[in-house]
């Protein structure tokens, strides 16, 4: 049975204008995720993957076309229903991490939920217990400047998934890693999304991070060329 | 966002750039007590004022009299009018509303004999009860009564009147080495209404004149305070005694049936004007102390409005400031407002942090610049105290000066929190 999908994309195009250049960033792109989908958005720079992803996360507005995601428009939302769209349904994973440096791994993770006001108690245990899943419950009172790449980049990942968001956006999550720890962090990341059965959208250039992912969709001058599923992802 | 949660937030940051929210704080902290300690200079200098037309007499008396002065339209030039002031009018303003107490008064001359020694006077007639309310204080002994059919009168002494005593005889005044008078309150001592008692005495009385006056014996029962007030002059006598003494002395002039004037107490200083105006109403003379007060606190409130402007230069100055440093802080931080942004702070609170910041900044600059300023009041106080001219920071003032400052940097962190709330979010992904 078709599962309804959870992101919906309609014809969706972008335009920016440069001084008087326009440039079409996305040239009408038209895609379903389904929920619990690992889903690897790969193209080469400037293909506008990036500019796809933040459309999705509502980051950006789209110049016209259709972003439905859980059965909301986001091309009509506003700044504000946008916020409180991303505090209930999205994650957000940075490719430079983006912790905060003056606080602890336990309360960068917990630092969404304030935003949510969760009271402090319940922020710290929810924090704790995100830290837990990506395997840094020894390196909870660490600063950030006190921990490697790939351990910040867990932290990341902790504090995308402590708001128990349904989808998950990460742009380039290995960008700023080695070889060897992004195939960890990937682990990681694919691990959790799946044992708690969330949607992953995440954007790359790196084809050999794309063998994680369920779905591959392959991103050239603003237009899809291509959507293969990976038989075997690597991640399981 | 929990308030608690945004002001913890707030604080973290600025203490995370500790010099340089010092830095902002001095600012505030100078622009604030610069205004407090101007400002409380006006404050002193009015408090003194005020004070000194409080000790010349009661702020909340009202004397009127019978005259009224009516000026022309134009004002050059006026008429006198006259109305009597009679135990009628007493009564009828009684009934003002404001007023608390009323006392007519009655003024004569007399002189005063105590053995070879005589002094002049004026004597006031008062009336017990209400006396203590119209501000005639005592130094010594108790308010003057009438012994109705006694032959003797109670009279309270003025320091002046005991010290003018002397020998009209030989001219020297009666003081001793130290300058002390000889006559004391409980010598005996006569009063007359008649000079020639006095000064031709032993000579009788040549045909075709009246009888001499009587001589009265008088009882010393207490002391005019000297303090400077408009009662220290007098001798007071009980009202009804006085006018009893007048009917037995035609050559005193004095009509009893009308008063020279009548005090009006009222019940504070904001009533003084409407009874005032009340007593106009009805043709009748008025003047208060108030008058005067009141052209002097105009005068005041100008003084008090160039301080605070003076003042208000460092604030605004300070202000300054605070928008530059938030400012300065949002581009520093554009980065990290994206992060908050997209991982879900809401646009209100993204300006709230700022606000807070910025109330912060000036919540500390002012609790410090009071403090500042209480120091600076007391070295003032110190150097030129006693000269009239001092500080004085009354509650209000210290209350007030803390609510503006946070106001006041709330207002420069107004506009950066805005910019701060607009930031777009990209900013955050964007990948340096």
């Amino acid at each position: 049975m078709e599962q309804k999908p959870i992101i919906d994309v309609r014809n969706v195009k972008k335009v920016y204008h440069v001084g008087s250049v326009d440039v079409h960033a996305l040239r009408g792109i038209d895609l379903t995720i389904a929920p619990g989908e690992l889903c690897c958005i790969i193209g080469r720079s400037g293909s506008g993957k990036s500019t796809l992803l933040n459309m999705l996360a509502g980051l950006e507005p789209v110049t016209s076309g259709e972003v439905v995601i859980a059965n909301k428009h986001l091309e009509r939302m506003t700044q504000s229903e946008l916020i409180l769209f991303r505090q209930r349904h999205v994650g957000f994973i940075f490719q430079s991490f983006n912790l905060m440096p003056y606080y602890t791994a336990l309360e960068n993770v917990a630092f969404p939920l304030s935003f949510r006001g969760v009271p402090r108690k319940v922020r710290l245990r929810r924090a704790k217990e995100a830290l837990k899943t990506v395997g840094l419950e020894s390196h909870m009172n660490h600063k950030p400047s006190q921990m490697s790449g790939g351990q910040q980049q867990r932290v990341g990942i902790a504090r995308a998934l402590v708001t128990d968001p349904e989808i998950i956006f990460a742009d380039e999550p290995t960008g700023n890693l080695d070889s060897n720890t992004s195939d960890d962090v990937m682990r990681s990341i694919c691990d959790t999304v799946r044992s708690k059965n969330k949607t992953l959208i995440m954007v790359t250039h790196d084809p050999h991070m794309a063998e994680f992912a369920d779905k591959v969709i392959n991103i050239l001058d603003g237009k899809i060329i291509d959507i293969h599923y990976n038989e075997q992802p690597q991640s399981i | 966002m929990k308030l608690g949660d945004m002001l913890r937030t707030a604080f973290m940051n600025l203490w995370r750039r500790k010099l340089r929210a010092f830095l902002t704080v001095l600012g505030m902290v100078i622009g604030t007590s610069s205004i407090v300690v101007m400002v409380s200079l006006g404050v002193g200098i009015r408090q003194s004022t005020i004070e000194s037309y409080a000790s010349m007499g009661s702020l909340t008396n009202i004397t009127v009299s019978s005259w009224r002065w009516v000026p022309s339209a134009d004002g050059s030039s006026g008429t006198s009018t006259e109305k009597k002031l009679d135990k009628k009018s007493v009564e009828t303003f009684k009934t003002i509303p404001g007023v608390i107490a009323v006392m007519p008064q009655i003024q004569t001359y007399g002189m005063i004999k105590s053995g070879k020694w005589v002094s002049d006077c004026n004597i006031m007639g008062i009336d017990q009860e209400v006396a203590a309310q119209f501000g005639i204080d005592l130094s010594e002994g108790r308010y003057p009564a009438y012994k109705r059919g006694g032959s003797t009168y109670e009279i309270v002494m003025s320091q002046d009147v005991l010290n003018w005593f002397y020998d009209p005889n030989t001219g020297r005044q009666a003081t001793d080495n130290d300058g002390n008078s000889r006559v004391t309150l409980d010598s005996r001592f006569q009063l007359t209404f008649d000079s020639r008692n006095i000064y031709q005495s032993g000579m009788g009385i040549s045909e075709g004149e009246e009888p001499l006056g009587k001589m009265y014996r008088l009882e010393a029962v207490g002391l005019v305070s000297p303090n400077n007030n408009e009662f220290s002059w007098y001798c007071l006598m009980d009202l009804e005694a006085l006018k009893k003494l007048a009917k037995e002395n035609p050559s005193m002039n004095l009509d009893t049936s009308v008063y020279n004037q009548v005090l009006v107490k009222c019940a504070d200083t904001d009533a003084v004007s409407s009874v005032k105006a009340a007593i106009d109403e009805m043709g009748f003379g008025t003047s208060s102390l108030q008058d005067a007060v009141e052209q002097a606190e105009q005068q005041m409130q100008q003084i008090q409005y160039l301080l605070g402007a003076i003042g208000g230069v460092s604030l605004l100055v300070a202000a300054i400031g605070i928008m530059n440093t938030m400012m300065m802080s949002i581009y520093e931080r554009t980065r990290e407002i994206g992060i908050i942004k997209v991982l879900g702070c809401r646009m209100g609170n993204i300006a709230g942090l700022f606000l807070c910041e910025a109330a912060y900044i000036g919540l500390f600059g002012g609790a410090l610049g009071l403090g500042v300023s209480y120091g600076l009041s007391q070295v003032i106080n110190m150097l030129v105290g006693g000269s009239g001219f001092r500080s004085v920071i009354p509650l209000y003032l210290a209350a007030g000066a803390l609510g503006f400052s946070v106001l006041v940097a709330m207002i420069s962190g107004l506009y950066p929190a805005l910019r701060a709330m607009r930031l777009s979010p990209l900013t955050a992904i964007r990948n340096e």
